[in-house]
């Protein structure tokens, strides 16, 4: 298939469900993938893409002492990462760094600079504060939501903040709003939940059954976008969370990861069971638009917003991550790990 | 004074010179008047100068004719002297009488004031007196003057009633207005109202001219002979049983009596109105009867009830003639009520079309109205009263089939929403099916009705109805267009899909409806099949008949295409259709995954138990399935199998039939994970890339397969989502162990199932701490015991679901 050739692949060692990419690397396209695999010796590659785009290298091999359920690349330090990972019967989260001299070892030990040890049900994910250098983190479990501060020169972490998110509900992930820094949403199995940070409260929910994740428009205010297992995805607008402003249908199996372009309006990639990728380009017009009318929208939906669906992959995609060094690539990691990186340069020139 | 006489010529004449030289303003006047004066001799002239004429006369004269002169001259100057003297005296003497006379004038106006006063004093009176004597012979010679123009007058009339009434001619004018009350009573009496009128007009200019002097009574009485006459004339005028003729003549006279006869005209058509109103209420009975009568003896009820209508159209008519000839005036206001008439008609019409109307009924109305019509433009030529009947009925028409359209689309959606309603009548087997096929009726079945109706229509050879040919054709056509569109929405809208434009709905309706729809999805999706190639075709084939059996109309019909667009029509059902199965694949998907879900989230897979027997999630599985097929076979045709099953015998069997698998499973422990791992991958690397994922096709199988192959999907995923000790997996390997043997028998892509199948047990290896398989001996064993339960159960039920499977 076309979109295969264009494709720059790499293979992770065993079958692998997180890649991040690597914000804070200003020199170099990276990103870091992390394998998950219950009986193996599992890894963490810090992938470059070479300068002319045609080659994924390895930078760095680091063993990492259990399966990785969620690795997010921290983004004002490029070695600085978090994984959630589970030893099988247990959970646990870490903040990681890479060690200086990785170049020499091959497979060095990571250094860890703080165990997010506060949990005690099944942790699902950890996020960063959403850009700049900020000592903030929130991680997610399925019954509890926590803020802590790191201090990373103490190699410590401490809880700022906890809350239930009650016993009905049980969380699946989450993202923070990078147009407000005192809010997150967090999935559970019917609704999505908005938090205040500051006062640790609910302050909104959308109803909208079994999101696998969400990600928020980072050019737009007030946009989420939302992958589901089985009704594809919807594009959300926050001000008003009765109805979706669009619909996109997904993939032919569930829907599971999706991604807004850091940069390009409306660009979304999103990652299916069906072992594809596809690329939708759904622009929710200007704010005005969005609040008023409905026949803008009705025309637009219209127009196919199915881009390109990249299906040269041998098992379900779990993980996508957009470079935001340069906007226009994106790397995939399907379940038999392997990562694809992909330009979407040609098909933005259509726009 | 003898001597003075001829000196005293010259002397007067001097002096009357003399004088007018004084009083002369020019003394050349003078002069002139002395032309031949001498120059130097004359002593009167102005000229005269003394010294000259001193020595000319020395000159001249001698010393005696000097003395002579001086002699003369001094007598001359006493003569001046003497005369001077005597006018001085004259002129005094004058003056005192001027005096004199002057005192005695002034003497006399003192008295005169006093005299003239008097005299006005006399003078007013005698004017007081004139006008006095003036006022008191006004009167009388007013009455004069009157008197005098009455008999003029009386003489005129006379002669004219001589010419115009020569029986009356024998009276005299007196006689005949004295008569004229008594006259008139006879007249009363014997009903000859003409005549009574013809005399009261005729004595009216002199009841006029004299009603108040000389005929005063004479005119009461004939007044009120007058008032009897016109009412008895008014009575006439509004009695049915009077002739027309009499009504007409009756208006006439009362108009002749300058008798308000607008008011009398607006009574009268309000009876006319009145009457129309009765004519309406009836029209409607008549509809409704004929509804009554259509299944039985249609004609002698129809006859029997088109008579009352009839007999009473003709009274309507008959009045109208009769008002028309009362009122010759009236027609314009005629025409409107006719034509209100009409439009009632085809209101009623309209009201009543709101029910259910067939054509047979609506043809015989717009027969009865258009008889109707007729009848009344009969006798109101001029209202051009079929051509407003024409567009109103157009009107009528149209609405008659959009009317039409709409019920037979409601028609469709009730055939479809009676799943809803009651699945547990039918049983439940066929409910879906007798929706579909009630649904494939009513839809065919009135799209035929309707072109037949129209074909009813367009064969009648009632005038209205050939005029309207070519627009109906155009109207059920465009009517078809929109029907379909229509349909397309109402669909939408049954299976809930469009969620965006139904989200005003409460909550607990979509709840509701979110229950029964799935088959209702499936019987709409095969009902867009079926509308796309079957019902657009069979429409365009009987269309296309007609419109070889009414050329005129069906070529125009087919100029203007644009109306009715079969092809794109089946477009949108087309895509209506493939948008609708997939709707019913993944609502069903979503319903195994939900169970699915429970499976999975449910039990602590870390700790679970050994497997003792197959879990009852995959009953679960299978029934959600069955009812997949159930509904399935009920709708969707049989597909052509593209591989006869190869194994059907038992499970066992089955699970021996991949010995490389069962092989690989039985070696696999810890120690050989990674090995098998790497097999595990090399396997699918060699193995054909199975396409899960292909294009469903309107197949029973199709649908099936790709419900199964969702389902399993998902049950690999959420495999992976878990992790699973030794117990767990095996528990997992046994229900997948199961599965296999029904799944393959649905499905018709075993390959495809097959793999999916090793999907999952892979994934539940990957997944498991201790990915030890159970011992197939114990597989089987548990795999029989559950057959053998659910075989059990299957016969004690003797569900037909088992037998019409087998």
């Amino acid at each position: 298939m076309q979109a295969g050739s264009s494709g720059v692949g790499y293979g992770l060692k065993y079958q692998a469900r997180c890649i991040s990419d690597v914000k804070a690397d200003t020199d170099h396209t990276s990103f870091l993938a992390g394998t998950l695999s219950l009986r193996e010796e599992n890894e963490v590659h810090l992938i470059r893409l070479s300068a002319d785009g045609t080659e994924l290298i390895c930078e760095g091999l680091f063993s990492h002492p259990n399966e990785i359920w969620d690795l997010r690349s921290c983004p004002f330090d490029q070695r600085i990462f978090t994984t959630v990972y589970s030893t099988g019967e247990s959970y646990g989260a870490a903040v990681w760094q890479i060690p200086e001299l990785y170049g020499q070892l091959n497979s060095p030990q990571l250094e860890r600079v703080a165990l997010l040890d506060a949990h005690v049900s099944k942790i699902k994910c950890v996020l960063w504060w959403p850009s700049g250098r900020n000592d903030k983190l929130v991680s997610i479990d399925e019954e509890n939501l926590f803020l802590w501060s790191l201090d990373s020169s103490k190699k410590a972490a401490q809880v700022q903040s906890k809350e239930s998110a009650g016993t009905m509900h049980y969380l699946s992930g989450g993202a923070w709003d990078p147009h407000d820094v005192n809010s997150i949403a967090a999935t559970c199995e019917s609704s999505v939940q908005f938090w205040d940070l500051r006062t640790m409260t609910k302050t909104s929910s959308i109803d909208v059954s079994h999101v696998r994740t969400i990600d928020y428009d980072t050019k737009k205010d007030h946009i989420l976008v939302t992958a589901e297992d089985e009704t594809g995805i919807h594009i959300w607008d926050l001000r008003k969370t009765k109805v979706p402003i669009r619909e996109l249908p997904g993939h032919t199996h569930w829907t599971w990861a999706v991604a807004c372009n850091p940069e390009y309006d409306g660009l979304i990639l999103s990652g299916g069971t069906d072992s594809a990728v596809n690329l939708w380009l759904a622009p929710t017009g200007s704010r005005d638009e969005i609040t008023s009318d409905s026949g803008q929208n009705s025309l637009s939906l219209k127009v196919d917003p199915l881009v390109n669906s990249y299906t040269d992959y041998e098992d379900s995609v779990y993980g996508l991550a957009w470079s935001s060094r340069e906007p226009w690539i994106f790397a995939s990691l399907s379940y038999d790990g392997r990562v694809v990186v992909e330009s979407v340069k040609p098909y933005l020139s259509r726009k | 004074m003898e001597m003075e006489d001829p000196p005293l010529d010259d002397k007067a004449r001097r002096m009357r010179d003399l004088l007018s030289s004084f009083y002369a303003p020019d003394p050349s006047m003078s002069a002139g008047s002395q032309p031949k004066g001498a120059s130097f001799d004359n002593i009167d002239t102005d000229s005269f100068d003394a010294d000259q004429y001193m020595n000319l006369l020395v000159q001249k004269a001698n010393l005696e004719g000097l003395l002579q002169r001086h002699v003369e001259m001094a007598a001359e100057i006493k003569n001046l002297d003497t005369d001077l003297q005597m006018l001085v005296y004259e002129n005094y003497n004058k003056f005192i009488s001027a005096t004199d006379a002057i005192k005695r004038m002034k003497s006399n106006i003192v008295g005169m004031e006093s005299n003239m006063e008097q005299l006005l004093d006399k003078i007013m009176s005698v004017q007081s007196r004139s006008d006095g004597v003036n006022t008191s012979l006004f009167g009388k010679r007013e009455h004069i003057e009157k008197l005098h123009r009455t008999r003029n007058l009386l003489r005129k009339v006379q002669v004219f009633n001589a010419i115009a009434h020569p029986r009356v001619v024998f009276y005299g004018k007196e006689q005949f207005i004295y008569d004229l009350p008594a006259r008139l009573g006879k007249c009363i009496k014997t009903e000859a109202y003409a005549d009574a009128v013809r005399f009261y007009t005729g004595a009216m200019p002199i009841f006029k001219a004299y009603g108040e002097s000389s005929f005063q009574d004479c005119k009461r009485a004939s007044e009120e002979a007058v008032v009897t006459i016109t009412k008895n004339l008014q009575g006439k005028l509004f009695s049915d049983s009077e002739s027309i003729q009499t009504r007409a003549e009756a208006a006439v006279l009362l108009k002749q009596l300058d008798f308000p006869v607008d008011g009398l005209k607006v009574r009268l058509f309000e009876k006319l109105e009145q009457s129309m109103g009765d004519l309406q209420v009836k029209i409607g009975d008549i509809a409704g009867a004929l509804e009554e009568s259509n299944d039985e003896h249609e004609n002698n009820l129809q006859l029997g009830f088109s008579v009352p209508h009839d007999a009473s159209v003709r009274e309507f008519v008959e009045a109208v003639r009769a008002y028309r000839i009362i009122f010759p005036d009236s027609e314009s206001q005629l025409i409107k009520l006719s034509e209100d008439l009409i439009t009632k008609h085809f209101l009623t019409t309209e009201q009543y079309m709101k029910e259910r109307v067939s054509t047979a009924t609506f043809l015989r109305v717009l027969r009865i109205i258009w008889n109707d019509v007729l009848v009344i433009d009969e006798v109101l030529p001029e209202g051009l009263l079929h051509d407003y009947c024409f567009k109103v009925s157009q009107s009528a028409v149209k609405q008659y089939f959009s009317s039409t359209f709409s019920h037979l689309l409601q028609d469709v959606s009730d055939a479809l929403m009676n799943v809803h309603v009651k699945p547990k009548d039918v049983s439940e087997e066929h409910h879906l099916q007798v929706a579909l096929e009630s649904g494939k009726n009513s839809l065919l079945k009135g799209s035929m009705d309707l072109l037949l109706g129209l074909r009813q229509l367009l064969e009648d050879n009632l005038d209205l109805l050939v005029k309207l040919r070519e627009l109906m054709t155009d109207w059920v056509q465009a009517g078809f267009q929109q029907f379909f569109e229509a349909l397309d929405t109402r669909f939408l809208l049954l299976s809930g899909r469009n969620k965006l434009s139904s989200q005003g709905q409460s909550p607990r309706e979509g709840l509701q409806s979110e229950k029964v729809i799935c088959g209702l999805v499936l019987v709409l999706a095969q009902l867009s099949v079926f509308v796309e190639q079957t019902a657009i075709p069979r429409i365009t084939e009987a269309r296309t008949e007609m419109a070889a059996s009414f050329s005129g109309s069906g070529a125009r019909g087919y100029e203007h295409g644009p109306f009715f667009l079969p092809a794109e029509i089946c477009r949108v059902f087309r895509s209506a259709s493939e948008k609708f199965l997939h709707h019913y694949i993944n609502m069903r998907a979503y319903r195994i995954s939900v169970l699915l879900r429970k499976r999975f989230t449910t039990p602590n897979w870390v700790k679970h138990k050994e497997p003792r027997e197959v879990h009852m999630f995959v009953d679960l599985f299978l029934q959600e399935l069955e009812a997949v097929g159930n509904e399935v076979k009920q709708i969707l045709s049989q597909g052509i199998r593209k591989h006869r099953r190869s194994e059907s015998n038992g499970s066992t069997t089955s699970s021996l039939s991949n010995p490389l698998r069962d092989d690989k499973l039985r070696r696999s422990n810890t120690q050989q994970a990674r090995s098998q791992l790497l097999e595990t991958h090399l396997a699918k690397l060699f193995k054909q890339k199975v396409e899960i994922f292909t294009k469903v096709e309107f197949t029973r199988e199709s649908v099936v397969t790709t419900i199964i192959k969702l389902g399993l999907k998902s049950l690999q995923e959420f495999v992976r989502l878990q992790t699973l000790n030794r117990s767990g997996f095996q528990q997992i390997q046994l229900d997948i162990q199961f599965l296999r043997t029904p799944l393959k028998e649905l499905a018709e892509d075993e390959a495809a199932i097959d793999f999916l199948l090793d999907e999952v047990i892979v994934g539940a290896s990957d997944r498991c701490l201790d990915p030890t398989p159970l011992e197939p001996p114990i597989l089987d064993k548990l795999i029989q015991a559950k057959t053998a339960e659910t075989r059990e159960q299957n016969s004690s039920a003797a569900s037909s679901t088992t037998q019409q499977r087998l």
